[in-house]
């Protein structure tokens, strides 16, 4: 029986569940951290998207019953927490500000927990750009390398747009440093 | 590898940028356990359950009542089948025997 298997038996048995959970969380909550990280980009946001996406598994946990891996489930989770918060973002900023000053590359320059240079906080700020499938699959592809038949179990998208949209989101960020450079 | 990609990879790298404070992911799980609920939320169906089959219960007994109480009770149907079979026979005796109920009388009174 694989650990994922022997988890998910934990899950289901109440007296189990708060012991099988605590493994879950040490052993997918870094990579689930890094996920939303590169969404959200700051790590107080990253920190607070990721106990949300903990909580919503919990409070979750029933409707699972191991028909895909632990970690699609909880990564469909923290994505679409992530995505969420985001929407949640741009609609306070929309309301409240249009300064320039606010933008991505400014703010990760001025984070004290980005240790990017400049063309690395304008590649965040290029893959923020990005519409949300495209922003989605080139981050799952491009730093996680992830499988497109992983992300489509993720996303409930075909394999076929998926690999569309990471084509045009690879395409539009060239394009924004080609013009640059 | 598409040409584009290969361009950013080269161009860009693929390292991450980001750090987190120091010891972050060592004090993470039990910062993540102690936010969550006692217990998970349960479904709907799993909370509801054993009223449901209360209810389901109910519905059962109260369907079988109301259909014995509006069902005509079966001896009292026999009984009423076989009174009305026991006088059309005997009317159609006595028509038979071209007597009415003077000559049975009459019949019965000398015998006994």
């Amino acid at each position: 029986m694989t650990d994922d298997r022997l988890l998910i038996e934990q899950l289901s048995n109440p007296k189990t569940q708060r012991r099988a959970f605590e493994t879950v969380v040490r052993q997918y909550s870094e990579q689930l951290y890094w996920q939303i990280r590169r969404f959200v980009l700051s790590h107080d946001d990253a920190n607070d998207v990721l106990q949300n996406a903990f909580i919503k598994a919990w409070q979750g946990i029933g409707s699972f019953h191991g028909d895909s891996k632990l970690l699609t489930w909880l990564s469909r989770i923290a994505i679409n927490e992530s995505l969420d918060f985001l929407r949640r973002q741009k609609n306070v900023v929309t309301l409240s500000t249009d300064d320039e000053e606010l933008n991505v590359s400014n703010t990760l320059m001025a984070d004290e927990y980005f240790d990017g240079d400049e063309t690395e906080a304008q590649l965040q700020e290029a893959i923020a750009a990005l519409p949300e499938v495209q922003r989605t699959v080139f981050l799952l592809r491009y730093y996680d390398d992830m499988k497109y038949s992983d992300i489509s179990n993720m996303l409930g998208t075909s394999e076929g747009a998926l690999k569309a949209s990471y084509h045009i989101a690879v395409k539009k960020i060239s394009e924004f440093f080609k013009s640059h450079d | 590898m598409m040409n584009e990609e290969l361009y950013i990879k080269n161009r860009l790298g693929d390292r991450n940028p980001f750090r987190v404070p120091e010891g972050y992911f060592d004090s993470l799980t039990a910062e993540v356990m102690k936010n969550l609920p006692e217990q998970p939320k349960q479904s709907i169906l799993v909370r509801f359950r054993p009223w449901m089959y209360a209810a389901a219960c109910l519905v059962a007994v109260v369907f079988t009542a109301t259909l014995y109480l509006l069902t005509p009770d079966s001896s009292e149907q026999m009984m009423a089948a076989d009174a009305t079979t026991t006088d059309t026979y005997v009317e159609d005796v006595a028509d038979y025997m071209m007597a009415d109920n003077n000559d049975i009388y009459a019949l019965l009174a000398s015998e006994y």
